[in-house]
């Protein structure tokens, strides 16, 4: 993967304006989602269990009508599982008409990022979850890890 | 889109429907009639008026090259039936017409995209100019624009010879409000209106129908409208006052004015000489709709009064946008959950409610209702997409020199909308294969092979357990295993040894890309990009296409398009926490396991005897990894499931109940992990907001 296709890969106004980002916590991770994917945020949902496929993928919801996956990102970067609590989020996305629920310990904040904070990614080909991050955004108060929505939903 | 006018653009959707549905009625007559090889006077009434209203709605958007082209067949079809001449070259005339609606509805397609410009029809009209001067008896006059403009004007005059009016007309003069724009199209509609209350009507400039620029004239000198009225004065003013645009009005009582128009009457004002006249106000009660036909003269009125008692079903049809059928099922899910939440409160626990129960009941049964209601909303059946293939039929029998006949079966099938609306291009491709290389060259071959001298091509629907099954078929030449193969190894297209391809997986190595058997490319088929195209599109759907042959007799493709949103019959079954919904109509019984019908092979496979024949045993808790309630097979209950000639037991925890259930896919993410393959078919929510996994019975059996 070559430094430009990994700039394809952030929406290119992401990389140029900034915008909106919401932050939430995976263990000690901060990561973040371009708000313009996100079409809600709910709590903990009875999830349906689907047979036969990965376990990160942890089975559907029903989001007033409509099925949607919800996968785990705890497992989807190899960490462990912990139960669910009161602060458990359920993040539904969008990308290309393919919606799904993304389950997290609990959401932060919104951030509202600078361009100037925005760096891209090495290219790590050995590192397994870089390939979900996109960019890295610079804060006073950490790092935070961009999440490259296309390849949550396509991979 | 700079394409339309202001104001207009909210009306394309509503143009582009109506005219889409138009040509698809004239098709349909043309088809008839060509076959019934007779015109009957209704059929040229019926393409006379479908003509007519797209050239007045093409005319309202401002896409005149439509409108004129439209106009020209309408004067072709106005020639036949005043004139009845006797037609010799009916296949010519059949060229033009489908020709003309070919060109039409490309450009429908065209005004869809929004880099639009109008196409020059001016070729297509030409050769109707020509035809009707051949109709005529005249020769071919290969004549200019300005005479094409002409007809409409000519053929009413023969018609009606011109009536001398006396000074018993009343005349008004209207102004239309300033820039209201299309103020002739304005005043045809006053004309339109008040045609029937008068006895004799004339208007100026006569050719406000046909002629933009008259526009101007009225802009200058105002819309000059001469009535003769067969009731008070009052109520044509009324109407003239409440007219939409109308800036005022005034009387002029010149009738020496009226001589320019008498020169260029336009047909309509033909119509009041006619003896059909007769009760104008008695048509008017009885069918408001030939209102609206703009200049259509009172016999034809007449006419369609006559047709319109048959199609007094079409009238109680309305079209809806499909974002909100959409939104209607969806907010109809909400309230059934909703109601099951209400109902079902565990804050109601343990309460003795004896009148909320009755009400909540009373509630449910109308939920059910609509649900049920909403859902048989969607579903359209096939038979529109079906006869969509007798055109295509059609027209390559002709190109192509072969007979065949178009069959049609099970056409009242239903399916979901969207599932139709991505059926047409593959039964396309699939009809056009099927008539390019499946049935033979000539009559001759036909014979020796002792088939009848007439190809047949088969349309057939039917559901079969849970899913609808299209299959088109032919019985031409077939596909030959071994040209297939050969030519797949040519292309590198086989994965693993020449022997062991069996012969279906043979014949389906024809959906790949980049494959075809036929060496000629020709218009209709050939380039290789068919059969993956049509694969492409159904598998979109979620759908699956197989093909069938027999080297010699004929070809089957056979489509298969799953649940997707159709409403299935299902049973629910329990394995540990999980619910699954099985398609009642895969459901042969259900059953407890007695001690003397389980059998062992060597193996350890587990096996089930009922009534003397032996079934395999597939236990969902152990295909799919869940934890059951029970593992002893004899707690559990037993379900023998058939699909597609095989059958196996189900071993389940529990069974439910049955429910009509719609079935929503599986999102594009989970399709990425064969979920399909692994026997479930999508999934559906139950009353209570839970989701229950549907299981496609087909799929367990072969791959479990």
């Amino acid at each position: 993967m070559t430094d430009t296709e990994l700039y394809t890969e952030v929406s290119s106004d992401f990389m140029t304006t900034g915008g909106k980002v919401l932050l939430f916590d995976i263990e000690d991770n901060v990561y973040g989602v371009e708000i313009q994917y996100i079409t809600e945020i709910i709590g903990i949902q009875p999830i349906t269990i689907v047979p036969k496929v990965p376990d990160y993928i942890k089975g559907v919801i029903n989001l007033r009508g409509k099925v949607i996956p919800v996968m785990s990102v705890r497992k989807r970067f190899g960490k462990e599982e912990i139960p669910y609590d009161e602060r458990t989020c359920i993040i539904v996305i969008e990308y290309d008409n393919i919606a799904v629920g993304l389950i997290v310990d609990k959401v932060n904040e919104v951030l509202e990022v600078d361009p100037e904070q925005i760096s891209a990614t090495p290219d790590y080909k050995s590192v397994n979850s870089n390939r979900y991050i996109s960019a890295i955004i610079e804060t006073q108060t950490g790092i935070k890890l961009l999440l490259n929505c296309q390849k949550i939903v396509a991979e | 889109m700079s394409k339309f006018e202001a104001g207009m653009e909210a009306m394309v959707d509503m143009y582009i429907y109506e005219t889409t549905t138009l040509l698809e009625q004239l098709d349909q007559i043309l088809m008839k009639t060509e076959s019934a090889s007779s015109f009957g006077e209704e059929d040229i009434n019926e393409i006379f008026r479908i003509m007519h209203t797209i050239k007045g709605s093409s005319a309202m958007m401002g896409l005149e090259n439509m409108s004129t082209l439209a106009h020209a067949i309408e004067d072709m079809f106005f020639i036949i039936r005043e004139e009845k001449p006797v037609i010799t070259n009916t296949r010519d005339l059949y060229e033009l017409v489908f020709n003309a609606s070919d060109l039409l509805k490309a450009e429908i397609e065209l005004l869809q995209e929004d880099s639009y410009s109008p196409t020059d029809f001016s070729g297509a009209k030409q050769k109707i100019f020509d035809f009707v001067d051949i109709l005529k008896g005249k020769a071919p006059s290969g004549g200019t624009d300005q005479s094409a403009a002409q007809p409409p004007a000519a053929a009413p005059q023969a018609a009606a010879p011109a009536e001398q009016k006396s000074s018993e007309f009343t005349a008004v003069r209207v102004f239309f409000e300033d820039d209201c724009k299309m103020e002739n199209l304005r005043a045809l509609l006053i004309i339109n209106k008040i045609r029937d209350d008068c006895e004799k009507l004339e208007y100026e400039p006569a050719d406000i129908e046909t002629n933009p620029e008259s526009a101007k004239k009225i802009i200058e000198n105002g819309f000059i409208i001469r009535f003769k009225p067969n009731g008070p004065v009052e109520n044509i003013t009324r109407e003239i006052e409440e007219a939409l645009n109308v800036k005022s009005y005034e009387f002029i009582s010149a009738p020496a004015q009226s001589a320019p128009a008498k020169e260029e009457k336009a047909p309509a004002a033909s119509a009041p000489a006619q003896p059909q006249q007769a009760s104008p106000a008695a048509e008017k009660k009885t069918e408001p709709a030939p209102q609206k036909e703009e200049g259509a003269s009172v016999e034809q009125i007449n006419n369609l009064l006559a047709q319109s008692k048959g199609s007094g079903a079409k009238q109680s049809l309305i079209s809806v946008n499909l974002n909100k059928l959409d939104q209607l099922l969806d907010m109809v899910g909400e309230i059934v959950i909703t109601e099951a939440m209400v109902t079902a409160n565990p804050d109601l626990k343990g309460l003795q409610l004896d009148n909320f129960q009755k009400a909540a009941r009373q509630l449910r049964k109308l939920t059910d209702e609509l649900q049920d209601i909403v859902m048989s909303i969607r579903m359209v059946p096939l038979s529109g997409a079906f006869n969509k293939m007798t055109r295509i039929v059609r027209d390559m029998k002709v190109k192509l020199n072969k007979d065949v006949d178009l069959v049609f079966e099970g056409e009242e099938t239903e399916v979901d909308k969207s599932v139709i609306d991505n059926l047409n291009d593959p039964l396309m491709h699939m009809v056009r294969n099927a008539m390019d290389h499946g049935i033979e060259d000539t009559a001759e071959e036909r014979i020796a092979k002792g088939k009848p001298a007439k190809g047949t091509i088969t349309l057939s629907a039917y559901n079969a357990s849970g899913e609808v099954i299209i299959v088109v078929s032919d019985d031409g030449k077939g596909i030959d295993p071994a040209k297939v193969l050969a030519k797949a190894k040519k292309n590198g297209l086989l994965t693993k040894p020449e022997k062991d391809y069996t012969e279906k997986e043979i014949y389906n190595l024809i959906m790949l890309p980049g494959f075809s058997t036929n060496e000629v490319v020709t218009e209709y088929s050939g380039r290789g990009v068919g059969m993956d195209v049509v694969r492409k599109n159904i598998e979109k759907i979620g759908g699956s296409v197989s093909v069938d042959s027999k080297f010699g007799q004929g070809t089957n493709f056979i489509i298969k398009i799953p649940l997707s949103l159709a409403i299935v019959d299902g049973m629910e079954v329990t394995v540990g926490k999980s619910i699954f919904t099985i398609p009642i109509n895969s459901i042969k019984e259900s059953f407890k396991l007695k001690p003397k019908q389980l059998i062992k092979d060597t193996s350890g496979k587990e096996m089930i005897m009922i009534r003397g024949e032996c079934y395999p045993l597939i236990r969902l808790y152990d295909i799919y990894g869940l934890e059951p309630s029970y593992t002893d097979l004899f707690s559990g209950i037993i379900i023998l499931v058939e699909a597609e000639g095989k059958s196996a037991c189900l071993f389940a925890d529990e069974l439910i109940g049955e429910q009509q259930v719609v079935v929503k896919p599986f999102s594009p993410l989970l399709n990425n992990f064969k979920v399909k393959q692994n026997g479930m078919a999508g999934c559906t929510i139950l009353g209570d907001g839970s989701i229950t996994i549907i299981l496609d019975v087909n799929n367990i059996i072969s791959n479990f």
